[in-house]
């Protein structure tokens, strides 16, 4: 067998195992691992497997994830996401489809500090819907928005997402940030709009909520702010060369532990789930690096991404539909395995070919973050739709119904990366000279 | 048996509290090493205490407790249409494969530390040697093995 067979034979076998129902991270590391032992030598790849979990466990750039992570989860355990709900409720609560409105809005500010779709969309699913069930709102827009929300942790930073395809691709994660900001509103924006036409259309669906008074209104304005500020910190002083992803991780998690501590919201108990929960998912988002890495050895040896990058711009097709299937196959792997788990997978076999068919890497993060969030909403491995089946206990039916026009916003703006790509370029190009 | 999973579950979260300490540590290197850097005086080495050793407590130790409480991202929507005697079978295998795998992951880092043991490596600009920080991932690793063979004894157990 020649080394690009045995790299295929290599790849089926992983997803064979993956059917097994072994954790990804590990099922990775292990083919990565025999493969090695086969085309080179035992003794190699048992150097490689210890040489490489040591390197990436560390890595002074890895630790960025812990620290994000940590980030997210204070926000979601200090009740901040209540305090940016009830703001946008007070708001705009009373206009057609308003709390659907209030909780884009109040996820969207929610973003600025939390990483995780799943979280997000388990936050609001405890929060926004049985408010809006309490104003009858119809369950399919009440669901269907809170697992469309979760989404928005993909592309809004500061976001895991996209700081594991800056570590991947080698791209700058300011940048990263920077491009996500304006899709990632288009996307809220999108949403916005849709709930607002459906609520015109279909007024039973979304009764209106009574109108706050201003002095309601502005005493919940001090939490947007405060909110706001740790997220101009946070991306502001990576944008600026203040400090590193890693440092801005830590200083933004200092600042979450400040303003919640200060507001009573984070008692010890709390800190401490924080840091298990936060502990857990950096763990295994870096035994899914590390299982990759020593995967990564083994095919690069393969040369398959190399003969993949070759075989791909040799196709008689235009870039922009060869875009398209590479975003199919991310759409499809991303339905079976995990999203996440694909993209660390997938990313370093096509990433040579976007580069040779010339499409800029941080346009192709944003595009690869839109096909995630569409993957993250639609069957059969729907995170945030399970997440909200979960608490709700609403039939995976009924959330599926709700999600399809959100669907809409996402593909839409997926096409209007695709015919405006400085959407996405735009904002790093005039911030980071 | 019991006892052995207990012992386990309990030896996970000492290793996850150690890991959630240097968690914290990392923070607050971090914040004072920015905050001293604005006004002139960085912390000298805080690149490295956080890279070389607060960063492979804080995944290496959270490994186990990880495993035990099953955070680990898998697919398991083939195998939840199995019947229950396959599926049994596929995790038993699983974990053995599981098994070997940081059962060689942990002798190698051990056999890493020595190798920065005997030539002294230390950090760059602190001189803090590192080789221990490796040997306590390597045990972490030997940990994770005894979880994997937890996971056995506990799917027997709910079997019963």
């Amino acid at each position: 067998m020649n080394e690009v067979a045995i790299g295929i034979t290599g790849i089926v076998v992983l997803l064979l195992l993956f059917a097994t129902g072994i954790e990804l991270g590990f099922a990775m590391a292990a083919v990565g691992f025999v493969g090695f032992s086969y085309l080179v030598s035992f003794n190699s790849a048992i150097n490689l497997l210890g040489r490489d979990m040591w390197d990436v466990f560390s890595s002074y750039g890895f630790t960025v994830f812990p620290l994000f992570i940590l980030m997210g989860q204070i926000g979601f355990n200090s009740g901040i996401a209540v305090r940016l709900y009830d703001s946008a409720h007070k708001f705009i609560g009373h206009v057609p489809g308003g709390l659907a409105i209030a909780t884009v809005m109040g996820a969207a500010g929610f973003k600025a500090i939390c990483g995780s779709g799943a979280a997000t969309s388990a936050t609001f699913a405890s929060v926004a819907i049985p408010e809006m069930e309490r104003y009858g709102y119809d369950k399919r827009l009440s669901t269907g928005v809170v697992a469309s929300v979760g989404t928005l942790g993909t592309i809004i930073p500061p976001t895991v997402f996209l700081i594991v395809f800056g570590i991947i691709t080698e791209q700058s994660i300011g940048k990263l940030f920077l491009a996500g900001i304006i899709p990632g509103l288009i996307v809220a924006f999108f949403f916005v709009l849709i709930i607002y036409t459906w609520a015109k259309i279909r007024p039973d669906l979304a009764p209106r909520s009574e109108k706050a008074t201003w002095k309601e209104r502005r005493a919940t304005i001090p939490e947007v702010f405060w909110v706001g500020c740790i997220f101009m910190v946070v991306v502001g002083g990576i944008m600026m060369g203040f400090f590193t992803p890693s440092e801005a991780g830590g200083i933004g998690t200092f600042a979450l532990i400040a303003l919640s501590v200060a507001k009573r919201d984070l008692t010890f108990k709390r800190y401490v789930t924080s840091l298990n929960e936060g502990l857990g998912t950096a763990c295994m988002l870096l035994m899914l690096i590390a299982g990759s890495t020593i995967l990564g050895h083994f095919i690069t040896r393969t040369n398959i991404p190399q003969l993949a990058a070759d075989w791909i711009v040799g196709l008689p097709l235009n870039r922009y539909v060869i875009m398209l299937l590479i975003c199919l196959v991310y759409e499809l792997g991303g339905s079976i395995i995990d999203d996440l788990a694909f993209m660390v997978l997938a990313t370093p076999i096509f990433y040579p070919a976007v580069l040779k068919l010339g499409f800029d890497p941080i346009w192709f993060g944003m595009v690869v973050a839109i096909t995630v969030m569409i993957g993250i909403v639609i069957p059969p491995v729907a995170i945030c739709v399970f997440v909200v089946q979960n608490i709700t206990k609403v039939p995976i039916g009924t959330i599926y119904k709700g999600v399809c026009p959100f669907l809409l916003a996402l593909v839409l703006v997926g096409i209007l990366l695709f015919l405006f790509p400085s959407i996405a370029l735009w904002l790093p190009s005039v911030a980071i000279k | 048996m019991r006892k052995l999973l207990r012992t386990v579950f309990a030896v996970s979260k000492v290793f996850n509290v150690i890991a959630a300490i240097a968690l914290t540590l990392m923070i607050a290197i971090t914040v004072i090493d920015v905050f001293l850097r604005t006004i002139g005086h960085a912390v000298v080495g805080a690149y490295e205490v956080i890279g070389m050793i607060c960063a492979p407590f804080v995944v290496g130790l959270a490994i186990p407790l990880s495993s035990w409480n099953k955070k680990h991202v898998a697919m398991d929507i083939v195998v939840s249409r199995l019947s229950s005697a396959s599926r049994n079978t596929f995790y038993i295998v699983t974990r053995i494969v599981c098994i070997l795998l940081f059962l060689l992951m942990g002798y190698n880092l051990l056999s890493v530390g020595s190798g920065f043991r005997t030539s002294g490596e230390v950090t760059q600009m602190l001189h803090i040697p590192f080789w221990w920080v490796t040997y306590c991932v390597a045990i972490a690793c030997f940990v994770e093995c005894i979880v994997f063979v937890c996971d056995i004894i506990r799917l027997s157990l709910e079997e019963k």
